[in-house]
């Protein structure tokens, strides 16, 4: 009796080390909980938001650029969005932007990528998550498993470590930005501070919701929120290569802008 | 404003079929504000002259030709080709010599230049492209 009891304590003993040592190993390879299911395209909501102009929450349209109540500007970063000419919204001056995607064909970086009409796809692995964009094209990599560098280099798309929580939600954290982008298509700035936090969950089998806060104490107050909604889209991806080019976006402007800037020229 | 730009500002009230809307966001979401008026379209019949298909913008340039067979050349443009494709265009969709009907949001200045709305081709079918403001945007196909 004393033999099986024993025997029994021992059992035991190893299944909770077991039960440890998986949920350790899990944590390692992203995180406690089941890898999210986040497979699919993913494009803007056009009926929950679409892709409006600013990560406002309270002003998606941009209409109070510079004055939105929600956005925790420091001075500077108040007067830098002001002082900006952008490409499009409701105070547009194609002609005259200041938008570095538009004039130097640079990448957008993130958040500011979701201001734009493209899909997005993620391709898990067990290292990393990779996450492809149709403009650029683009690609991020989150990182599991992983810890940010002690001084990161700033770079277009800073350094993404990810972990999944609850079987529904990728958690994406990034640092080591540079501060050449905007947030969005209203020109918010940010600098080599920043430090982005998205959650990326899939609420149903056709809508992913991405909660995001931005905490740049170099550029605000205090963090702020910012979400986007998307939806499954099955039309096909990557089905035209939608690349930045200055020759082309010189022909555009040539053909299409130039004639209708200022008053026309008398004979 | 050239005698051109003139006989084609003539023209285009002429054959307007205006819609005076709210403006919404999405509207805004290109390059519209400051240089083409997005809160009324005007229609125009011609025919195809050019198709550019590509970044950052598609391009359709139209021949109109009013009474007296004056000619005036109007371009267009759409959204990228990704976007497009979503809309059910392809880059065969228009083809020189095509006699099309189409709608769009002109500049300011009277240029012979502005923004597609959307496009009637002789069979009727219709290709959009921007919508009308207000308007939810066409669905993906």
């Amino acid at each position: 009796m004393r033999n099986i009891l024993v025997t029994a304590a021992i059992a035991l003993a190893m299944a909770a080390t077991a039960v440890t040592l998986s949920q350790t190993v899990r944590a390692q390879q992203g995180g406690s909980a089941r890898p999210a299911d986040l497979s699919g395209d993913w494009a803007p909501d056009r009926t929950r938001g679409g892709m409006g102009q600013s990560l406002s929450l309270s002003d998606p349209g941009g209409r109070k650029r510079g004055n939105e109540d929600d956005i925790p500007y420091q001075p500077w970063a108040r007067a830098k969005t002001l002082s900006e000419k952008t490409s499009t919204g409701p105070d547009a001056h194609f002609d005259e932007t200041t938008d570095p995607q538009v004039i130097y064909c640079e990448p957008p970086g993130v958040p500011h990528i979701y201001l734009w009409p493209i899909k997005m796809r993620f391709v898990p692995t067990p290292e990393a998550v990779y996450l492809l964009y149709e403009i650029g094209p683009f690609f991020r990599v989150i990182w599991l498993n992983a810890k940010h560098p002690e001084d990161p280099d700033p770079q277009w798309w800073g350094h993404s470590i990810g972990h999944y929580e609850n079987g529904d939600t990728l958690v994406v954290d990034t640092v080591g930005f540079n501060d050449k982008t905007w947030l969005d298509q209203m020109g918010h700035p940010h600098t080599e501070q920043m430090h982005l936090i998205e959650r990326y969950k899939r609420v149903s089998p056709t809508q992913l919701e991405l909660d995001m806060t931005i905490d740049d104490p170099g550029a605000y107050t205090k963090p702020w929120n910012s979400h986007r909604n998307f939806a499954v889209s099955n039309t096909g991806f990557m089905r035209y290569q939608q690349i930045c080019s200055v020759r082309e976006n010189q022909k555009f402007f040539d053909d299409v802008g130039k004639p209708a800037v200022g008053t026309l020229p008398r004979k | 404003m050239t005698v051109r730009n003139v006989k084609s500002v003539l023209l285009a009230a002429m054959m307007l079929a205006v819609g005076l809307l709210l403006v919404s966001n999405r509207v805004f979401a290109h390059h519209g504000a400051n240089l083409y008026d997005m809160t009324r379209t005007v229609m125009l019949k011609g025919t195809i002259a050019k198709f550019y298909w590509g970044n950052p913008h598609n391009e359709v340039t139209v021949d109109v030709k009013d009474e007296k067979g004056n000619v005036a050349q109007w371009v267009a443009y759409t959204e990228p080709p990704l976007v497009m494709l979503e809309r059910g265009w392809t880059r065969k969709s228009l083809n020189f010599g095509d006699e099309v009907t189409m709608y769009i949001f002109t500049a300011r200045n009277g240029a012979t230049v502005g923004t597609l709305n959307r496009i009637v081709l002789k069979d009727g079918k219709e290709l959009t492209a921007y919508p009308m403001p207000g308007a939810p945007a066409p669905p993906a196909k």
